[in-house]
C-alpha cells in the first residue's frame, strides 16, 4: 500500500512537471508584458511585482505602434481564409460525393502538394512576384498562402462531407433541385461545424506563417510576427515591449485553439490519416 | 478551363438517361474541382517546375550580368560543397532527435494521463497552447525570456542547480541542443494529444483478459498497447518528420542558423544562399536537393508503415 502511494506521488509530480514545462514559457512571457522595464530586468527573475499596462500602451499607441502590423496580420489571415474556403468547399464536395474522373489521382495530388518544402516554392515565387510587381502586396501573399491552406482545407472538408448519408442528395434530386442548389441549400448547412473548424485552422495557419512573410513583406504587408524583430536588436532588446507584442501575437491563436479544442487532433492529423488509406 | 463552360451543353435526346445523368455529374464535378486545381497548379506545381529550371542557371541578384544557363553546374558545385553536407547532417540530427524525443515523451505522458481518473481535461487544454502558437513567436520567447544568459529562466535554473550560466544559443556546442529542445517543447503536445486519443479508443476487454491471466503491466504494454498503438505512432512519426524537415521559423528567429553554421539546417542554408547571399540559382539547387531528401525520407517511412 505504501509503495502504491509512493508511485502515485511520483507519477503526479512527473506529470505536474510536464504541465509546468508547457505552461511556464507562455505564462512567463505574458507576465513580463505586465512588468515595468526594471521589473523585467530584475535578476533573479521576479514573480511578484506591481503590474502595469505601460508596455501595452507603448506598443499600441506609442511611436512604434504595432497596430498596423496587427491589422496586416488580420487582413492576410481573413483574406486567405475567404479565398481558400471559396475554392475548397466545391472541390471537397466533388471529391467526397461525386464520381470524379481520376479521383484517386487527384486525391494523391492534393496530398503531395502538402509535402513541398516551403523554401522550395518561395524562391520561384519571389522571382515571379518581383517581375509582376506583387512583392509587398496582399494579393501576392494571399496567393502564395493558398499553396498550403488549400490542400489542407480540401482534406479536412472531405472528411466532413464523407460523413453525411448519401440519401440526402438523392432525395433533393428527386424533388428536382439542381445540383448546385443541393450543395448550397441542403449539404452545406449539414457540414456547418466542419466548415467552421476548417475556417479556424486556415486562419490559424495563415496567422502563424513566417517564411513566406519574411521574404514577401515590406512596408505595406508587415504581419506582427515580422514586426516582433523591431524590438530585438544587437544593441538592445526592449524586453517588456517585446513581451507585450508576443502576447498580442499569441492571443488570437490561443483563443481560436481553445474554441476548437475538441477538433484539434483531427485538424492536426487530417492529411496523414487520409494518406494511408485508412478512415 | 473548358470545364466550366461545358455545363449547359444540351445533351442529345436519344442518349440513355442513366448515362446522360452520369455525364452531367462528371461535368458538374469537374466544374467544382477546376478552380481549386488551377489554383493548386499555379501555387505548387508551376513554382516547382520554375524552381527546377532556375536551378540549372547561374542567377545572382548581386551580379545579374553573369546570369545564364549553366546546366548541372550548380549540382556539381553542391556535391563538393562542405557547407551543404554539414547542413544535411544538421538536418538529419535535428529531425531524428526531435522526432524521437517527441514520440517517446509524448507516449510516456499519454500513458500517464490515460491512467488518470481526474485531471485529463487540464492536460488536454494545456497541450493545445504550444501547438497553436506561431513557431516564430515561440522561438522569440525562448530566445529572449528563457535562454538569455544571466536573464532567462532556463539560465537562472541552471545556475541555481549549480550547472553555471551558459551561452545557450551562442555556444556552437550548445546551440543545436537548444533548438532541438525548443522544437521538442513546442511539438511534444501534438504527439501527446494524438496518442492519448488513440489510447482512449483501445478496447477494454483485451486488458481485462490480460488481467485475468495475471500479465504484468510491462507485458501488457509491450504485448498489447504497443502493437495496437503502432499505426498511430507511425503516423505521428511520419507527420513530425515531414514538419521537422521543413522547419524554418523557430531556428531562423532563435539562431538564424548560427553561431557560424552550427544550427544551419538545409532549409536555412537554401534560404541564406538565396536571400542573404543572393545566389538564387545555387539556392534553387539546394532547395531541389532538400525536396529530394524529403521525398526519400518520406518514401522510406511509408515503406516502413506498409511493412508488417
Amino acid at each position: 500500500m505504501k509503495g502504491h502511494k509512493l508511485r502515485l506521488a511520483l507519477l503526479l509530480s512527473v506529470s505536474g512537471l510536464f504541465l509546468l514545462a508547457w505552461i511556464f514559457p507562455i505564462f512567463w512571457s505574458l507576465l513580463n508584458a505586465f512588468k515595468s522595464e526594471q521589473d523585467v530586468l530584475a535578476y533573479p527573475p521576479k514573480l511578484i511585482f506591481s503590474p502595469t499596462l505601460a508596455a501595452f500602451r507603448d506598443v499600441l499607441f506609442g511611436p512604434t505602434s504595432i497596430v498596423p502590423n496587427l491589422v496586416s496580420s488580420f487582413i492576410i489571415s481573413i483574406g486567405t481564409t475567404i479565398v481558400t474556403m471559396v475554392l475548397a468547399i466545391p472541390a471537397a464536395y466533388a471529391l467526397a460525393r461525386l464520381r470524379v474522373p481520376g479521383k484517386k489521382w487527384s486525391g494523391f495530388y492534393v496530398l503531395a502538394t502538402q509535402m513541398l518544402p516551403p523554401v522550395g516554392i518561395i524562391i520561384p515565387y519571389f522571382l515571379i512576384l518581383r517581375d509582376i510587381g506583387w512583392i509587398d502586396t496582399y494579393q501576392g501573399i494571399i496567393l502564395i498562402y493558398l499553396s498550403f491552406s488549400l490542400p489542407f482545407a480540401i482534406w479536412l472538408l472531405v472528411s466532413y462531407f464523407e460523413d453525411l448519408p448519401f440519401e440526402m442528395e438523392e432525395a433533393a434530386f428527386i424533388d428536382g433541385a439542381s445540383r448546385l442548389m443541393t450543395l448550397w441549400r441542403i449539404i452545406l448547412p449539414q457540414v456547418r461545424g466542419g466548415v467552421a473548424v476548417t475556417v479556424v485552422f486556415v486562419f490559424l495557419n495563415a496567422w502563424n506563417e513566417f517564411l513566406f512573410a519574411v521574404v514577401l513583406s515590406g512596408n505595406v504587408v508587415r504581419p506582427v510576427t515580422i514586426s516582433m524583430f523591431n524590438f530585438v536588436s544587437v544593441e538592445q532588446t526592449l524586453w517588456s515591449k517585446l513581451a507585450a507584442v508576443s502576447a498580442l501575437a499569441m492571443l488570437p491563436v490561443i483563443i481560436l485553439g481553445i474554441i476548437a479544442q475538441k477538433h484539434i487532433v483531427k485538424g492536426l492529423t487530417v492529411g496523414a490519416v487520409k494518406g494511408g488509406g485508412r478512415r | 478551363m473548358t470545364k466550366a463552360t461545358t455545363l449547359d451543353v444540351p445533351v442529345g435526346g436519344r442518349a440513355d438517361p442513366a448515362r446522360m445523368m452520369e455525364g452531367r455529374e462528371r461535368r458538374f464535378a469537374a466544374a467544382l474541382l477546376a478552380p481549386a486545381f488551377i489554383a493548386l497548379m499555379a501555387t505548387t506545381t508551376f513554382p516547382l517546375l520554375h524552381l527546377g529550371w532556375t536551378s540549372l542557371h547561374r542567377m545572382d541578384l548581386a551580379m545579374p550580368f553573369m546570369d545564364g544557363f549553366v546546366g548541372l553546374d550548380n549540382y556539381r558545385e553542391l556535391l563538393g560543397d562542405p557547407r551543404f553536407w554539414s547542413a544535411l547532417g544538421v538536418s538529419l540530427v535535428y529531425t531524428f532527435s526531435t522526432v524521437i524525443l517527441q514520440v517517446v515523451l509524448g507516449l510516456a505522458l499519454a500513458l500517464l494521463v490515460n491512467g488518470m481518473k481526474r485531471g485529463q481535461a487540464l492536460f488536454r487544454i494545456v497541450a493545445i497552447l504550444p501547438v497553436v502558437l506561431s513557431p516564430a513567436v515561440v522561438g522569440m520567447v525562448w530566445r529572449t525570456f528563457m535562454l538569455t544568459p544571466e536573464f532567462g529562466v532556463v539560465d537562472y535554473l541552471s545556475m541555481t542547480a549549480g550547472l553555471g550560466s551558459h551561452n545557450w544559443l551562442g555556444d556552437p556546442s550548445l546551440a543545436l541542443f537548444s533548438v532541438v529542445v525548443i522544437h521538442t517543447w513546442q511539438w511534444t503536445p501534438f504527439a501527446f494529444m494524438v496518442l492519448l486519443a488513440s489510447l482512449a479508443a483501445l478496447p477494454e476487454d483485451i486488458y481485462e483478459a490480460a488481467r485475468i491471466d495475471r500479465a504484468s503491466p510491462w507485458l501488457c504494454f509491450v504485448r498489447i498497447t504497443l502493437p495496437l498503438l503502432r499505426p498511430a505512432i507511425v503516423m505521428v512519426i511520419i507527420m513530425r518528420t515531414m514538419v521537422a524537415l521543413t522547419a524554418f521559423a523557430a531556428i531562423f528567429t532563435v539562431t538564424g542558423g548560427g553561431p557560424g553554421t552550427a544550427t544551419e539546417i538545409l532549409n536555412l542554408y537554401a534560404y541564406r544562399k538565396s536571400f542573404t547571399e543572393l545566389s538564387i540559382g545555387y539556392g534553387s539547387a539546394l532547395a531541389v536537393a532538400l525536396l529530394i531528401f524529403t521525398l526519400v525520407i518520406t518514401g522510406v517511412l511509408f515503406a516502413l508503415r506498409r511493412a508488417k
